[in-house]
């Protein structure tokens, strides 16, 4: 089991590496072989009307004219250990783990995301408990009751949920119990470690509309999965031998039928957590869903860089979780 | 172009990198605590020409959304309109704008200075005292030297980008690299600005401006500590000298401010001190913003660009919310230029002909109609522009359907009498833009003016596209679309880079129509010595005579709807900015 853990660290920071990689080849090689020259790259550090030696004094101090692979090997140094820019008068340094200067704050893109990642973090795990709860709770019953009415309209509504987009649902939360009956009024973000009661009050609508959407999704996956689980031999086999039906459902039925959910869970949270983007843009909750729009409509290109860096590390580190769950689970995964 | 190519190709190349990962009740209001109010004035529009709920009470949290984020609080790094007016919060430079409603608002007043300075060496040089007394927040006293300090940390784009570039342009040593490169070395090395004294600066210009003191009203010339000036992360703690400082700034996210005890009222009567504390949330969904500012979550959306569609309809059709709301123009000029180069707009009478057809009405439609888009133009300079005259040439007010008997007199006169064939360039991806160009493709087509429409992507409009003069020549671009908002509230700032022989450039053209007519060339020379009434009737004549040549046709002064949270006092709009003065602000319970 040890070995297996050692052998996927060393495949997660591998995937790390190769991803920073891509990332940097797509935005500093690719620009490049498009006819992008690095003084053009420098001139969006120094805004309008710059003069020529300005632009050519930020391209020598971020090191964009130097030769790729030594820019690539600066880079993965300031993750790493940080780094210092210089070009002779001009001294900056960009602690660890630094991801670059944002072109439009002229800030470092590290403290941003992690500032931001509260934000994200409170949504997403607090959405996907709701979820897991209710998707396979409700999934668990249709399939028990297949055929009632329960079963067609709880599938129903789960139809709605996967078909509605979160600004939708998002919007209407917000209309109805913000606005028109101010059950939650003032929605905006918290800080848990400034008021733990009003950081919960303001998130339980992203919360909820988050979690219709993906809760529809794991019923509808739970049911089929425990339909296809409930008719299996060993089923038959644990009710012949005269197990309580709870002990058959939940010990032999639910957990078979959840395998697929735990690893559809740890993607969706992975990704999640990289940026609930229209969660908080509907809640206007700044967090790194927020920052990445923003990263993109200002072309802020070290600051998409972090963020697909972060989201990386949340969804390499999401798998390689669900990959040792796997191994506990199922002793075949670790050879 | 190529930017934006660039660009796309890196998006879908992040996309793909993370794909490959894969497979492995604090409210907008609050009580107030001491103070008196005075008389309540409101109702729809009541904003723009008197103050709505005066009064001196103090305390209370003030809420302002804005749909975006700064360009920076930095005040030298800024060029946004909203952070222009915001930044009188916490800054206090040379002049500023008199705080009043309607066009009193328009009228330059010292704000750190202590007069409108005086001139010698025929313009070329300008003294200027600043008042003594007032301090920064911890305590230091302002001196011209940290005036000047903050002027020349500008100089240096690689550290402060974003604000105006005049001083560069005006002021001798344009060359100075600014005090960071070398900054024992070039710490108040500029030479164009001397400080004989602790209270007198001299500024020393390349060329007569009278105008100097508009640029001194930009928050740039606001002083600068250079003990605490900490480059780029200034920004997250500008030192005040305004009636509130910085408590917390989380970049892009919310800015907290708390009074300034060290800002003395007698010293800056522009500004207010009522609010206990100012909160700006930022980046706010326009959607949402707008609820919350009719819910009472927020008072002002600081952005000052207007309610979303939605909002709009639930405003104007409710009584009691636009009671609330005003409706001004924001200084911003929506028009067509008409070429003066490509035939046969070349011919005046042909020019004439297209003023003439244009339907104006659908021209405003295209801008969002009356309250939202904006109000029928027939001048070139809106009408919040010190030198703004009212007249129409081309029967735009009297008949904005477009005069087709006028027009095909004119075509006649053009020896076009069945019309002509042109192209129109235009911003495609600016939904308004394009449906303006529809609109005259369409009401032009009614005189036989054929019209094909070439719609070019924003970024590169000025600088490849309808800015680059062989461009347009080669392509026979007759007419393009384009807008203007002036960097002050006088003639010049909006006139001289739209209607100036000199103002026509190889590329980033803004004189589209590249008129270079000696009599409004005269004009603006003339406007470099004149002063008062005389300077100020300048203006008019040259927005007439450019409108006599027929080289731009007027659509719209563009209009916004603003919202006001009833529990706002002191709202009302500061004419130069077209949005809210949010430095007298306060708020009632």
């Amino acid at each position: 089991m040890i070995y297996f853990i050692i052998r996927r660290l060393i495949l997660t920071v591998f995937l790390l590496v190769l991803v920073s990689l891509i990332t940097f080849a797509i935005f500093f090689l690719v620009p490049r072989l498009a006819g992008q020259t690095t003084y053009q790259l420098a001139a969006q550090y120094v805004g309008r009307n710059p003069i020529p030696s300005e632009i050519k004094a930020v391209e020598v101090k971020l090191g964009l004219n130097a030769p790729l692979y030594l820019q690539y090997g600066r880079y993965i140094k300031g993750i790493v250990a940080g780094t210092h820019y210089n070009n002779g008068t001009d001294v900056s340094y960009c602690p660890f783990p630094c991801f670059g200067y944002s072109f439009r704050n002229d800030q470092p893109v590290w403290p941003q995301l992690i500032s931001d990642a509260p934000v994200t973090l409170s949504i997403a795990v607090g959405a996907a408990v709701l979820w897991v709860i209710g998707g396979v709770s409700i999934g668990v019953l249709s399939a028990l009751r297949r055929g009632t009415f329960f079963d067609r309209f709880s599938m129903g509504i789960a139809l709605a949920g996967v078909s509605l987009p979160v600004f939708f649902t998002g919007l209407i939360a917000l209309e109805l119990f913000s606005y028109k009956w101010s059950l939650f009024p003032n929605v905006h973000y918290v800080g848990i470690t400034t008021n733990p009661l009003l950081w919960a009050r303001n998130l339980i609508l992203p919360w909820i509309t988050l979690a219709f959407l993906y809760a529809a999704l794991y019923a509808r996956l739970t049911r089929a999965g425990m339909l296809e689980t409930m008719g299996e031999d060993y089923i038959r086999t644990a009710r012949a031998k005269g197990l309580p039906e709870r002990q058959v459902v939940v010990k032999h039925g639910l957990r078979a039928a959840l395998t697929p959910i735990v690893t559809i869970f740890g993607l969706d949270l992975g990704l999640l957590l990289g940026g609930a983007i229209l969660t908080e843009t509907t809640f206007s909750m700044p967090g790194l869903g927020e920052f990445t729009i923003l990263a993109i409509q200002n072309q802020d290109l070290p600051e998409i860089e972090g963020v697909v860096m972060i989201a990386s590390f949340f969804i390499v580190v999401a798998n390689m979780i669900v990959d040792i769950l796997y191994a506990v689970v199922d002793p075949r995964v670790r050879f | 172009m190529k930017r934006r190519s660039t660009f796309a190709v890196t998006a879908v190349g992040a996309i793909a990198a993370l794909l490959i990962s894969a497979c492995s009740s604090s409210s907008g209001t609050s009580s107030a605590s001491s103070g008196s109010s005075s008389t309540t004035t409101t109702g729809f529009n009541a904003g723009i020409t008197s103050v709505v709920n005066p009064s001196s009470k103090t305390g209370g949290t003030l809420t302002y959304d804005v749909r975006g984020t700064p360009d920076s609080f930095d005040p030298g790094n800024t060029y946004y309109a909203w952070v222009l007016d915001f930044d009188h919060l916490f800054t206090m430079p040379l002049f500023g704008y008199k705080s009043c409603p309607g066009s009193c608002g328009l009228q330059i007043v010292p704000d750190l200075a202590t007069s409108m300075g005086t001139t010698s060496d025929n313009g070329l040089t300008w003294t200027f005292h600043i008042q003594s007394g007032v301090k920064f927040e911890n305590g230091t006293v302002v001196t011209a030297q940290d005036v000047k300090y903050g002027i020349e940390r500008t100089y240096d784009r690689s550290v402060l980008a974003n604000g105006p570039t005049y001083y560069q342009a005006l002021l001798t040593d344009p060359t100075y690299p600014g005090p960071y490169k070398d900054r024992a070395k070039n710490l108040m090395g500029l030479t164009a600005i001397q400080t004989p004294n602790a209270t007198t600066l001299v500024f020393h210009l390349q060329a007569p401006f009278p105008d100097l003191p508009d640029v001194l009203a930009f928050p740039s010339s606001a002083p600068v500590l250079p003990s605490a000036d900490t480059g780029t992360n200034y920004q997250l703690h500008p030192l005040s000298t305004g009636p509130y400082k910085f408590k917390s700034y989380t970049l892009n996210k919310q800015l907290t401010l708390v009074p300034n005890t060290e800002w003395n009222a007698a010293t800056d009567p522009n500004a207010k001190q009522l609010a206990s504390q100012i909160i700006v949330n930022l980046n706010v969904n326009q959607a949402d913003l707008d609820n919350r500012l009719i819910a009472g979550d927020a008072d002002i959306d600081a952005y000052g660009a207007g309610v979303g569609p939605a909002a709009q309809a639930k405003i104007l059709s409710n009584p009691a919310l636009k009671a609330d709301a005003d409706n001004p123009v924001n200084g911003f000029a929506r028009f067509v230029y008409i070429s003066t180069k490509v035939a046969p707009l070349n011919n005046l009478h042909c020019r004439e002909a297209v003023e003439y057809a244009a339907d104006k009405t659908t021209l405003q439609t295209a801008w969002g109609g009356p309250i939202a888009g904006g109000q029928i133009a027939s001048t070139i300079m809106p009408p919040n522009i010190v030198g703004y005259k009212s007249f129409d040439y081309y029967t735009a007010l009297t008949k904005p359907g477009g005069n087709v008997t006028a027009a095909k007199a004119q075509l006649a006169a053009c020896g076009q009498p069945n019309g002509f064939s042109t192209n129109m360039a235009y911003r495609s991806d600016n939904p308004q833009e394009t449906a303006e160009a529809t609109a005259l493709q369409a009401s032009l087509a009614a005189v036989g003016i054929k019209l094909t429409l070439k719609g070019f992507p924003s970024g590169p409009y000025y600088t490849d596209f309808a800015g680059d003069p062989a461009y347009v020549h080669s392509h026979d671009i007759g007419l393009a679309g384009g807008g203007w908002g002036a960097d002050w509230p006088d003639g010049y700032g909006f006139l001289d880079e739209l209607l100036n022989g000199n103002s026509i450039a190889a590329t980033g053209n803004t004189n589209i129509s590249e008129i270079n007519d000696p009599v409004i060339n005269k004009l603006f020379t003339q406007s470099n010595t004149a002063t008062g009434a005389a300077r100020t009737a300048i203006w008019s004549q040259i927005d007439e005579q450019a409108m006599k040549d027929a080289v731009i046709l007027p659509a719209v002064y563009q209009k916004v709807l603003l919202y006001r949270n009833p529990a706002v006092t002191n709202a009302y709009v500061q004419a130069y900015y077209g949005m809210y003065n949010y430095a007298v602000m306060g708020v009632n319970s």
